[in-house]
This record gives C-alpha cells, structure tokens and sequence, in this order.
C-alpha cells in the first residue's frame, strides 16, 4: 500500500515540473512543494499488529453472535515475508548491506541493478499461500503430549535479564503460570516467571526420592512412593515432566481426587520439599537408620546415624518406629485384597489343569533338547527320520 | 625350513603350523602345561582339613570383604530388583543384625570340603544264574523313602547275567538326581567340563569362580572328576597369579589347602608379601607347618598365627600403626624372614618384597613416631 502511495507522487510531481518550467522566470510562485517524499500516514505511524488489528478485529456484539469465526474470517498476514532488508522495488545495490564493501580490490559503490519484474508476484503469491491456517509440522522429538498443541511441549530457557551467570540447572526445577490474551504472550509470561523461582532438590544416589511421601493441594492428592533402580517414572504426565527436570528416573506417584493440572504440579513440589534427606530422619529419631536390599541378600547397611542414639527404653511404647508409618505420617495406605480371577471358580478349571499337566513342562523341555542336543530330538523322534527331511525340502 | 618349523612346534606347544604344499595350515593346539592330580588313597587329607586350627586359618586367610561376599549377581533368580526397606534400629538390635549376617556369611563362605577319592562299591547281594535270558537289559532299584539321606540310600541293580548288586556312584548319582533333584545339577556332563577345548577356554578368561561354583554344583567333593576340574584350575589361578578372583569367596580356602598340600605356596606367599599383608604370610606358614610339620620355626609361627587371629581382619594396608601393630607386624616380619630362609624355592623374590615391605614399615612407624612427638605423647 505505501508503496504505491510512492508511485502516485511521482506520478503528480512530474507533470507539475513540466507545467512549470518553461516560465521558470515568471513571477509565479508554485504553490505545490513537489518533492518524491514518502507520504506519512497512520500506514507507516502504527505497527503493523494494530493494523490487522483494526482490519480482522470483531466488535462485542458481533461476538456474542458468533461473528468472525467462520470461513469469511481475515487471517492475519506478516507481509514481511518473501522480503529481505536491502531489496526492494528498486532493484540496487547497497554495499554493507546487500553485498560486501570491497570485492577483491574493488570498492563497490551504490548502483542501480536490472530491475526484476516478478518481484512483486512472487510476493504475492507467498502472501497467498499463507490464507490457510496451517498445522505446524513437529518432529517426534518436540512433540508434546498430544500432536503439535503446547501441552507437553518444551518452551526453552527463560529470558536472559542482565548477567546470565552460571548457576547449576541440574538438581532444579521451577515452575510459573502465566496468563494472558494470546498464546504466545502467556507462554512467555509462564516461563520468565518460572525463571524466578528456581528451586533445589536432593535426590538419594541420583535416581529416586529419599522416602515414600504424601501431599496434598485442594482436591488433588498424591501418594508418591520410591523405587528401585530400572523401575521408571510410573506416575501423571505432568510428574513425570518435572522428575525428568530434577533427575529423578524411578518413582510411582498415584493420583487421587482431582487432576487438576496446576494443583498436581504445587502439590508434587510441595512434597518434595518437605522430604528429609537420610541423615535427618536418623537425627530426628536418634535411631540408626538401616537399608536392606534383597540383590545384596538383605545385608543391614547403616545409611545414616545420629550423633547420639536412644536406648530401648528411651523410646516410648506408642512410638511410630516402623520406617514407611513414619514417613508417611501415620497414614496407611489401603491395599485391596486380590483376588483370583473370575475363571478359576468355573466347574471346568479343574479339569483344565489336569489336562493341562501333561503339556505344562514342554516349553522348557524343548528348550533343554535345544541346548542338549541342538534340536528337538529325541529317542523318541529318532525312529521318524522322514519329518525332518521333508522340511529341509521345502 | 621343515626342521625350524619342527624345533618351533616342540618349543611353542600352544599353536602348531604344518606346511602342507600348496597351502598353510596353522592348527592352534590349546595345551595347557597342568597336570591334574588327585588325592588318592595314601595320603587322606581329610583328618587334617576337618581340624579347627586348620579351618581359621583359611578362612583368615580368604579375606571376606562384605561387599563382595553380598554383592548383587546376575544368576540369583530375580527378575527384577525390587525397593530396599529401611529400619530404625538401636545399637544392640544393629548389633544383632550384624551378627545374622556375619551367619549368613560363615554360610556362603563355606569350605568345599576337602576328601580323598571314593572306593569303587562292589558289593554282590545275591547271584542268581537262573535268570538269564530273562531280559535284555538290567534292572535299577530304589528307595525312595523320603528321609533317607542321599548317600545312604539303597540302590541296587539286577544285571543280565543274574546278579544282584550295589550299584557304583555315577549310577548312585544319576538315580539321586533323578527321584531328588539337586536344583542346577544336570543328569548329563555339561559340555564346560567334558571338552577339554571350552573348559581350557573359560579358565583363560578367567571365569574361575564360574567354574568351581559349577563344579561344587554338579559333582560331589571325593569324586576323581571333580578334583580333577578343581585341581586343573588352582593351578591355573596359580600360574597367573589372579588370586583375588577368589578371594572373598568359599574357594580361596579349598585353594590354599591345595597349593599348601602339594607344596607350591611359594606365588601364594609371594602375592600376600608384595600386598603387604605380612599377617597373614604368617597364617599361610602356620598352615604349612599344621599341614606339612616342615617348617624350621613351625611351632613360632603357629602361636603368632593364634596372636593374629585377636586382632581385626585387615581388608586392606594399614595407613596408620598403633603401638601394638608395630610390635605385632616387627614380629610377623622376624617369622618370615627365618621361614624364606628355611622353606622357601625362589628365596631372592621372596626376599626382595620383604624387603619392599620392611621399607614401607619402617616409613610407617616413623611416621608415627613423628605424630607422637608433634601430638606430644614421647
């Protein structure tokens, strides 16, 4: 648009010079100043945001009734696209900006460059293609938990304000909520706040919590518990996210209540934070704390120990002194009775076990003659020796 | 060219190159230079294994590092590792855990025994010529009351030509494992043990506990194959001086007993002299002198060994000598000194890591004597 505002001075100023020049000693003063200069406008005073703004934007009204949403609606365009800082129309060259200021031992100057007539359709047919709202295509890797929505997705470091410094980002997490009218803004908003708030965590030989845990933040509960090396991040995706941050790579963390999104992740970090590291349980109970691991044979490890120890009698009678009541609080966790399956109670069952006897060692019988004897043979198979030539036949 | 290849193959036994016009064939001949031996009936080496003395000091001498001796292995039956529970213990229940596992250690240490080869059974019941021609094949009978020990189980055979018998042990053994099965005792020979080529193979690689797990497994201690496979491989482990493969775990001490019976401890001692764990050369020649009573200042040595058996395991070198330490280790070093001087085969060795040690000693007590001053307590 502005551009062609430029071509309709040109277009005025010249005829004007013409009109005027052959009584260039009349006494007549021109009234028109014509100079090729851009014409100022609210196209050139306001960003280009408003512009659309003001072009697509809906009134209160009308969105009540549910305008501007159906197949008739403006899509936002960035027109800088398919342009580059140093062509334009006029086809020049700028050395510094378009081209280097000294090729080889010539010093390029300004000039003028064959004028390239397409230029302005290539431009619009890029502006053309852009009318479809198009998916935005992800790689498996970036996606986040479901296709190419922001859920899930990582949004990258915050900000830098100031000095980077060098701060440890392993061991930390943090977590911020922001809010705002559109997407992007709010993204952005979330992830500088969260860059605030950068939180440090211990984790026990750098894979799993130091205790089994439970929280809770409005409706939503969490009983976390900890787990073996190999065992994974069984747990809310959201969770899952956040031990992946921290480092942790093994833990159950069953959901109760409400899964409210926010709600699941303050209640997690709640949690975590108010874990105790081994050598404070021991201090706080003045009791030696023991590990038993059944790979080493239930051999007692002392974890940790206090500076001084309790007696038998020192403790008293109510004591909590079994490890996971402790930690949890005295709260227990229910666990339902299992039960056998639905199958076994049917009048067939028993005959099907009987029956099933006879095949029930083969697969490690044929196993065994493998690694015997190479194949499946036996004295028994030994008389048919036809079967096996058949197969080699075919 | 003929003759050089002939006086290559006599020196080098392990590869062997024929030329065979028009192409060279290099066959590689795993030969071990180890000549198994078995401890047959003269000398029974059971009365002096089964004594006390002789019992500590190898497991003295075995070293048992807990770590080790509980480690996490592969061949346990677990799936999956499961969560470690935690407890809140006071001192004494501590104490008392401690010494259950100190239990279960003495369990998993325990010493295959040592015993010579059994008599072949030849015990006729009954000859009956009737019955021949009455079948083609023997018969095999046993009894299968449970209760009855293995051994003293009744299994006899009725052969072709009439005769009713005690059946002789691999047959004994078979019907064991077939009516009470020993769980990884196989009825057939496992292939590591009856070609000489993967057996030769794995004690390359140095799989010895592998093997004698294995071994203790699928054979019974008087029985020729195992002494064979085992004596095969404590010479091995012998000759490559890879005794901490088998330190810390229950055949370190069969081992010991081995080497010490057929008087080739001379590596052993060497190994433990360069480590710097004078204490226990001095249990090693305590139990040469129970074993051999060929030790000069045998009678020395055993009641220092009775000293040391006070003392804490050392799992590794002292870094700092108590005043009983120093007069402990000055003596430990008089008992060897007379013993290479006595009954040792590679005296300048032995010597020059006494000497090694002496020096570190002496650089240790100095050290000490240093503290002292500088702590004030002359």
């Amino acid at each position: 648009m502005c551009s062609k505002i430029l071509t309709l001075s040109n277009v005025l100023s010249r005829p004007m010079q013409l009109f005027f020049k052959p009584n260039a000693t009349s006494n007549l003063k021109p009234n028109i100043n014509v100079t090729s200069v851009a014409c100022v406008s609210f196209f050139n005073k306001l960003p280009a945001e408003k512009l659309w703004k003001s072009v697509t934007s809906v009134s209160n009204a009308g969105a009540k009734k549910g305008r501007g949403k159906g197949a008739g609606r403006i899509r936002i365009r960035d027109l800088n696209r398919g342009q580059v800082i140093g062509t334009g129309k006029v086809n020049m060259l700028w050395p510094g900006l378009s081209a280097p200021v000294i090729r080889g031992r010539e010093l390029l100057k300004q000039q003028k460059l064959p004028d390239d007539p397409e230029r302005m359709e290539k431009l619009i047919k890029i502006r053309d293609s852009m009318t479809k709202f198009r998916r935005l295509k992800l790689s498996s890797i970036e996606r986040g938990w479901s296709g190419s929505r922001m859920p899930g997705r990582s949004i990258g470091p915050p900000d830098p304000i100031g000095e980077g410094g060098d701060r440890k980002w392993s061991r930390s997490c943090w977590f911020g909520l922001g809010k705002a009218k559109e997407a992007p803004a709010a993204l952005r908003k979330a992830k500088n706040r969260a860059g605030q708030k950068l939180m440090h965590f211990e984790i026990y030989n750098g894979h799993t919590i130091f205790h089994d845990f439970f929280t809770a933040f409005g409706k939503t509960k969490i009983f976390v518990q900890k787990k073996n090396e190999g065992y994974g991040l069984k747990c809310h995706r959201a969770i899952r996210e956040i031990c992946q941050a921290i480092g942790i790579k093994d833990i159950r963390a069953k959901l109760e209540g409400s899964n409210n999104l926010q709600h699941i992740v303050k209640a997690f970090f709640i949690g975590l934070l108010q874990q105790r590291t081994h050598k404070q349980l021991a201090e706080e109970k003045k009791l030696h704390l023991v590990e038993y691991r059944a790979e080493n044979e239930y051999y007692p490890k002392v974890v940790a120990s206090p500076t001084e120890v309790r007696t038998k009698d020192q403790i008293p009678r109510d004591e909590t002194l079994h490890f996971v009541q402790y930690v949890m609080n005295d709260k227990v966790i229910l666990r339902k009775k299992k039960f056998p399956p639905f199958y076994e109670k049917m009048p067939h069952y028993k005959i099907y076990l009987k029956k099933y006897e006879k095949y029930r060692n083969h697969e490690k019988i044929r196993q065994m003659l493998k690694v015997e004897y190479g194949d499946v043979k036996s004295f028994l198979n030994e008389r048919f020796p036809e079967e096996k030539v058949e197969q080699s036949e075919t | 060219m003929s003759l050089l290849l002939q006086k290559i193959a006599t020196k080098h036994v392990k590869t062997l190159i024929i030329k065979y016009e028009p192409c060279v064939l290099v066959i590689s001949n795993r030969k071990l230079n180890i000549v198994p031996s078995f401890y047959d009936g003269e000398q029974d080496p059971a009365p002096k294994f089964f004594t006390p003395n002789v019992q500590n000091l190898l497991k003295r001498l075995t070293r048992p590092d807990f770590t080790k001796v509980f480690r996490k292995r592969n061949n346990q039956g677990l799936h999956a590792l499961k969560t470690p529970k935690y407890k809140f213990l006071t001192k004494e229940e501590l104490e008392l855990e401690i010494a259950k596992a100190n239990e279960k250690a003495d369990v998993l240490l325990q010493i295959p025994p040592v015993l010579k080869i059994h008599k072949p059974i030849d015990e006729v019941l009954s000859r009956d010529p009737a019955l021949i021609g009455y079948d083609t094949s023997k018969y095999l009978f046993t009894d299968i009351t449970f209760g009855i020990a293995n051994e003293e189980r009744i299994i006899i055979e009725r052969d072709t030509d009439g005769t009713l018998r005690s059946c002789d042990h691999d047959i004994r053994k078979k019907l064991n494992q077939v009516y009470f099965p020993i769980t990884g005792r196989k009825i057939r020979e496992p292939h590591m043990f009856s070609d000489e080529e993967k057996f030769h193979n794995l004690l390359d690689r140095g799989e010895y506990e592998f093997v004698l797990d294995r071994a203790c497994i699928q054979y019974e201690p008087d029985e020729p194959i195992f002494q064979k496979i085992t004596s095969i491989t404590y010479q091995h482990v012998d000759n490559n001086k890879c005794y901490n493969t088998l330190r810390s775990t229950r055949h370190f001490g069969s081992m010991t007993f081995y080497l010490t019976w057929h008087q080739s401890i001379d590596n052993l001692m060497l190994e433990i002299i360069q480590s710097g764990f004078i204490r226990e050369a001095v249990l090693l020649a305590a139990l040469r002198h129970d074993v051999h009573n060929d030790v000069r200042e045998g009678t020395a040595a055993q009641s220092l060994a009775q000293e040391i058996f006070t003392t804490p395991l050392l799992l590794s070198k002292l870094e700092r000598l108590t005043e009983e330490d120093i007069q402990l280790d000055s003596k430990c070093i008089q008992c060897i000194e007379k013993y290479i001087v006595s009954n040792s085969t590679i005296k300048s060795q032995h010597e020059l890591a006494l000497q090694g040690f002496k020096e570190d000693f002496q650089h240790l007590s100095e050290l000490r004597k240093g503290l002292e001053k500088a702590h004030g307590n002359v």
